[in-house]
């Protein structure tokens, strides 16, 4: 009777939703703040992939948002899932191709990691991509062998060590008398590897985020305990 | 006055570098967030007496708007971000001495609610409030697992709707700018459509304002979570969430319609809440459900248009703000069953005093606060001509009559001498608890004692949020429209 009652809310509000969505056209917005955006910021921002200007210079303090909504989830995780108990049975090890494998790729998804986040200023990718390869890097030698103990303090230290830069990085900006988040240093020229001001910088700082607090969170979901059968 | 920024990022700094400044100095991590919250609060109040009422915005990161985020930055939004501070400095978890993330849960908590008042962008809005959220189910899930999961489905239904509603608005308008949409909304947001995107939003966010049907959360997190956090989430959380509700009602929804709806679901809160509350078994159940009602009560006051009724919301809002927290200390000690706390009053005079006067204001007595809060909603709903409002008027006397009656029934007992059978609860949370309530019922008493010029100058802040036209020439002054 329950999952009645919940199937038709939720189709219900399906219905709805799709009803509200079919009067707009597909994709169809009107490009106020668009069009003001793609003429503004390629001379105003210096990086050619736009869609970091508007993440980082834009709409910067989004970009802060969501990295402390990502770590207040892992700060919650971590409250709730706890420590495990020294006794408690652990996964079998991993055979020997997920052992080779993963000792294969790790150093190349970090390369490929590093890559999306420092080129994220100029192509599509950057710290949120790139921080996601970066933690599943660090979880594949976990799932080969699941005794490896986990550097949780050393995942903070990166943690709260990146989102702190992301900060002081904007607070600077503030302090030479321009407002919070304010791109520093020159633009350089558009499209090089150093232009962009410190939009590189943000962008490594909300990869290391990223990847740290994802890999932490992967590492403590594998390591709760499992139910004895 | 650019400082004012730091309000919402020193405390995400703080919240960031306590986990690891905690493995380093202990001492060093427990004095980091009051510490900045004590500073932020500074430097509120410098910006306060700088303003000189005079609203101003500030363009983050230099890009001006619409293109960037603005924050607003005017009384009202400085009065929550105050409060804010304020609130979550005396509600800090001192007792907790293990667990870091605690403090940073409470510090990100603080950050994103003064965010939310400051904020002048609608999907900046959703980004804190989204934060609210996770930081809000965090601490809950602490105390109370199970509870909090329904608390977190609720919670991320919630954000779907209210997603949904603002990406209702921007295909309607094409920004996202509350100035912009301000002057675009008579035109655009005037429609069907634009009623449902607020009922969207309204649904959504209400969520975390213990609006009527999406409130299901409230007892099973409040009888389980610990007092602190269960005052945070009533007292402080809930407000800014009707904030955030209040200001899209000034700027961009200015329909009839949108208030009735308002009204109605307000209305419903107001009686559900109320009775269930009348036959709650437990002390912080009863605290939560009544939570709900008055909730709605808040929800009714805001939905008389005009500045009466932001006047009205504005001082329902604070008092409830002020009380609830000081009942949910208080409810701390007596825990369990109602029944099981005659003489509790009795073995502790000066918990049992405070509750009788935090119940008295409650109810509307006056001369005492909830008195006068009271009386500036009575005027303004039956100033309307509609017969929606009469009827509110009603419904809102009824919950008084309900709540003076469960509220005084716990008083009762808490001073009747107690029998052979009963066993008063009195958990040994003494002095820390006691002196928060203490300081809350003395501020409640001051607010009494100066209720003439509190009373002038909370008008003056209703009045300067009230208009749509000062908020777009703040945002946009005319030197800068070419």
């Amino acid at each position: 009777m329950r999952n009645l009652a919940a199937l038709v809310f939720v189709g219900g509000l399906a219905f709805l939703l799709l009803v509200i969505f079919n009067q707009f056209d597909f994709a169809q917005a009107p490009m106020v703040i668009g069009q003001g955006i793609l003429t503004d910021a390629p001379d105003r921002v210096g990086a050619a992939n736009i869609v970091t200007a508007v993440v980082l210079g834009y709409r910067g303090i989004d970009t802060l948002g969501e990295i402390s909504i990502l770590f207040a989830a892992s700060a919650a995780a971590g409250l709730v899932l706890g420590r495990r108990r020294a006794d408690a049975r652990r996964d079998p090890p991993g055979g020997f191709i997920l052992r080779s494998g993963a000792a294969l790729l790790f150093p190349l998804m970090l390369v490929v990691g590093f890559y999306i986040i420092l080129h994220g200023h100029l192509t599509p990718g950057g710290g949120f991509q790139g921080g996601v390869i970066l933690a599943a890097a660090f979880f594949l030698p976990l799932l080969a062998r699941p005794e490896t103990p986990v550097n949780h303090a050393g995942l903070s230290i990166v943690e709260g060590g990146a989102g702190a830069v992301f900060i002081l990085t904007g607070l600077a900006a503030l302090l030479q008398g321009g407002e919070f988040l304010q791109p520093l240093l020159d633009n350089g020229v558009l499209g090089e590897l150093l232009s962009a001001g410190t939009l590189p910088l943000l962008y490594l700082a909300v990869g290391l985020k990223v990847g740290a607090e994802l890999a932490g969170l992967m590492a403590r979901l594998a390591d709760v305990e499992v139910d004895e059968p | 006055m650019n400082t004012i920024v730091l309000t919402v990022v020193l405390p995400l700094l703080a919240a960031f570098v306590v986990p690891v400044l905690c493995r380093v100095s202990p001492l060093l991590g427990r004095l980091l967030g009051p510490l900045t919250l004590a500073y932020a609060i500074l430097l509120t109040l410098q910006v306060w007496l700088g303003m000189e009422g005079k609203p101003f915005s500030i363009a983050l990161g230099g890009f001006q708007p619409p293109l960037g985020i603005n924050f607003y930055v005017d009384r009202l939004s400085l009065l929550f971000t105050f409060l804010t501070l304020v609130t979550s400095l005396l509600l800090w978890p001192w007792r907790n001495e293990t667990e870091p993330r605690q403090y940073a849960l409470t510090l990100l908590l603080a950050a994103s609610a003064c965010g939310l008042a400051l904020s002048g962008d609608l999907f900046n809005i959703y980004v804190f409030y989204e934060l609210i959220s996770v930081a809000s189910f965090g601490l809950a899930a602490g105390a109370a697992f199970a509870a909090s999961l329904r608390y977190l489905i609720l919670s991320g239904l919630g954000s779907v709707l209210v997603l949904c509603g603002i990406a209702i608005v921007y295909l309607q308008t094409g920004t996202l700018n509350l100035a912009q949409l301000s002057q675009l909304a008579p035109e655009t947001l005037n429609t069907p459509l634009g009623m449902s995107a607020f009922a969207l939003i309204l649904l959504g966010v209400g969520v975390k304002g213990e609006l009527f049907p999406v409130n299901s959360w409230v007892p099973e997190v409040y009888a389980a979570a610990s007092s602190r956090v269960s005052g945070l989430l009533a007292g402080l959380v809930s407000k800014l969430a009707v904030l955030v509700i209040v200001r899209l009602l000034v700027l961009l929804f200015q329909q009839e319609s949108a208030l009735q709806l308002m009204l109605i679901l307000g209305l419903l809160g107001a009686i559900s809440g109320e009775l269930a509350a009348w036959r709650a078994k437990d002390m912080n159940r009863m605290l939560a459900f009544s939570s709900i009602g008055q909730l709605g009560v808040i929800f009714i006051a805001f939905s008389i248009p005009g500045e009466t009724g932001l006047f009205a919301g504005l001082a329902l809002s604070l008092h409830h703000l002020l009380v609830k927290p000081a009942l949910f200390l208080l409810a701390e000690r007596w825990r369990g069953s109602l029944m099981g706390l005659r003489g509790a009053g009795l073995a502790s005079p000066v918990a049992g005093g405070m509750f009788v006067l935090l119940a008295l204001s409650l109810v509307g007595m006056p001369p005492l606060p909830g008195f006068w809060a009271k009386f500036l909603l009575f005027t303004g709903l039956a100033a309307q001509q509609s017969v929606i409002y009469q009827v509110a008027l009603g419904v809102v006397l009824l919950s008084i009559v309900i709540e003076a009656n469960y509220l005084f029934r716990v008083v009762m007992n808490l001073f009747q001498p107690a029998g052979d059978n009963s066993v008063a609860v009195i958990t040994d949370h003494g002095w820390l608890n006691l002196g928060t309530t203490f300081l809350l019922s003395a501020l409640l008493i001051a607010g009494m004692l100066f209720m003439g010029p509190l009373g002038a100058w909370l008008e003056g802040v209703a009045i300067q949020a009230a208009d749509p036209v000062l908020y777009f020439d703040t945002v946009f002054p005319v030197s800068a429209i070419h």
